[in-house]
């Protein structure tokens, strides 16, 4: 990255961080449900331990990342994203952006690495708390390995980038944050496990974004991983790349082409 | 903040004698033809008034020259840069707020500029505080655009063209919502920015007094089409060419006999607390006027030229437009203006 390329990426981290309603629904969604999820399951065992295990240890760590990894923070990338997405658009600078004869590609590109350094930041917070409670109130169960935390912390990491770098793109198309919004987590929470169960698609379920996420979870998701339909790691990859570049490829020219 | 680097050498700007030229301009939204045929030439160092009713096109212009709707055919030039094929080289020195200035509103204005810097390269970090010092909001910088009024956004929109040390500013109707003190403050700066620094300003405005006030030079622009441009000077006295007194007399009924029918007249009539005289010859008419009605005992305690105005010029040539035919094809209709 160019030193201005640093600077317009950081530009646009600022503008992101200081949206107040953003950061601290983010936080809830990570850190808050994390948080929320201890202070009843701690109280539960401590009221009655016989019928509710520890808080803490690596099987419950591992619950924790799933959830983290494949729900909140999912959630919290799109909001992320889409925001970055739509952010210059809907306050009505994109225009002033423009007019400094600044690339139009330079100005969707920088977007990218500020919503994925902030939805990291806020899922990290998550993570971190999940560990420690995951220690601290572990009361004699095994606790998390090394493996286990850095293969949770990658496969959260991969799991919210690709829907944040997705979300950006998509809401930069659009141009329209509620409707960035409401498309992606439908798509991401309603229709992908649809459709990944409707077997009568066949292997065209190997397409479905969700379902190539899940193939690199270090945790038990329902059936091998949690992956409704059977793909190699390979093609997993694959088909994470190309809808991450396709994405990208509709955002850029939208940003490029339409009028600001 | 220094003046704009002028000279034709640099980098930042290509010889020429106009900062804003354009051939033949024409932008259609579907069936609709919102620039036809538009040949505009700004020259540089000069405030550069484009008028013309709302509706008119002088927006579309802008967005047109700034890149950010593109052209159906014509070309242009800013600062000497054919755009949009140059187009990042071109905009580098060029300011520019279009319809309003609109902000981050949950960010303050000081970080609004360093957003705007941040796009436009290292040069501009220097010149935030300066930018903000010359609009008088530095006292306010630090707080949310949201708490800003109309007018103070106005001037932090200015602040941020001025991160550009621009060559040339381009501003979209700059006085709404301005209060009186405000627009006298935004035209002493306009002014000061032509006269002292020897930018270039593009005001685009419906307000014919605010252009007559501010500008050195101007084009009227309706229905997509360039009407007439010149001089201020120019474009008020291109009308009928008649010249008009108005005359404080004493004794009104005998000044009326002895004009009328008069070789000197053409017309004369009662208005505005006295007579009203169209001569018919040029000014100088008016001293043989005055000796003639003093001849005939007449005491004459005032004589005062009648100044036409651009406003004057505007609504005559408006009103001849709306008395075309509708069926009229447009380009024969400005031409009958232009003659």
């Amino acid at each position: 990255m160019t030193a201005i390329a640093l600077r317009m990426s950081g530009a646009d981290f600022l503008k992101l961080r200081k949206k107040r309603w953003l950061v601290l629904l983010s936080l809830f969604l990570t850190f808050g449900v994390v948080a929320i999820i201890y202070l009843v399951t701690v109280i539960q065992h401590a009221s009655n331990p016989a019928e509710h295990g520890p808080a803490g240890g690596a099987h419950n760590f591992s619950d924790g990342v799933r959830a983290l990894a494949l729900f909140f923070g999912p959630l919290v990338a799109i909001l992320i994203g889409v925001e970055a997405g739509t952010g210059d658009a809907s306050a009505g600078v994109f225009r002033d952006l423009v007019v400094t004869g600044r690339s139009r590609l330079a100005l969707f590109a920088t977007r990218v690495p500020a919503a994925l350094l902030l939805c990291w930041t806020v899922v990290t917070t998550g993570f971190v708390l999940l560990l420690v409670g995951s220690i601290v109130f572990a009361s004699g169960l095994p606790t998390p390995s090394t493996s286990l935390v850095l293969n949770g912390l990658g496969f959260m990491l991969l799991a919210t980038g690709v829907l944040c770098v997705i979300s950006v793109a998509f809401a930069s198309f659009t141009t329209s944050r509620p409707g960035a919004i409401v498309t992606l987590i439908a798509w991401q929470v309603v229709a992908s496990p649809l459709l990944a169960n409707i077997s009568s698609l066949g292997s065209a379920r190997k397409g479905i974004l969700s379902q190539a996420i899940v193939h690199f979870s270090p945790v038990s998701v329902e059936g091998h991983r949690g992956a409704t339909v059977s793909m190699s790691e390979g093609t997993a990859l694959i088909v994470l790349v190309v809808w991450v570049a396709v994405f990208l490829a509709i955002g850029a020219w939208r940003t490029r082409t339409m009028d600001a | 903040m220094p003046p704009p680097a002028n000279d034709p050498a640099t980098s930042d700007q290509q010889a020429g004698a106009f900062a804003i030229e354009t051939h033949g301009l024409t932008k259609r939204f579907g069936e609709r033809t919102a620039l036809d045929g538009i040949d505009l030439r700004v020259p540089r160092g000069s405030a550069f008034g484009f008028l013309g009713p709302n509706g008119a096109g002088k927006t579309t212009i802008i967005r047109t020259l700034l890149g950010l709707t593109a052209a159906n055919s014509g070309t242009m030039e800013v600062l000497g840069y054919p755009v949009p094929l140059e187009r990042a080289q071109a905009l580098r020195r060029v300011g520019a707020i279009v319809e309003e200035p609109r902000f981050h509103m949950h960010l303050t204005g000081l970080e609004n500029l360093r957003l705007i810097a941040a796009v436009r390269g290292p040069d501009a970090y220097p010149r935030i505080e300066p930018a903000l010092a010359r609009v008088g909001l530095s006292e306010r910088a630090k707080e949310k655009v949201k708490s800003y009024s109309m007018g103070m956004r106005q001037r932090l929109g200015v602040a941020r063209c001025l991160l550009a040390d621009p060559l040339l500013l381009i501003l979209d109707e700059p006085t709404n919502g301005l209060d009186p003190g405000g627009i006298q403050e935004f035209r002493e700066m306009i002014r000061a920015m032509v006269e002292q620094e020897g930018r270039t300003v593009f005001i685009s405005s419906h307000l014919l007094d605010e252009v007559e006030r501010t500008c050195d030079a101007a084009a009227i622009v309706d229905r997509g089409k360039i009407i007439t441009q010149g001089t201020i000077a120019e474009l008020a006295s291109a009308g009928e060419a008649r010249h008009e007194l108005i005359l404080g007399v004493d004794d009104p009924e005998l000044a009326l006999s002895t004009l009328g029918g008069n070789e000197l007249v053409v017309d004369v009539h009662r208005a505005d607390g006295g007579l009203r005289v169209v001569l018919a010859g040029d000014p100088e008419t008016a001293a043989r006027l005055n000796a003639t009605l003093v001849r005939a005992g007449v005491g004459v305690t005032r004589l005062e030229p009648v100044r036409h105005s651009l406003e004057q010029r505007f609504l005559e040539i408006t009103a001849r437009l709306d008395e075309a035919p509708v069926d009229a094809p447009a380009s024969e209709t400005h031409e009958e203006v232009r003659s």
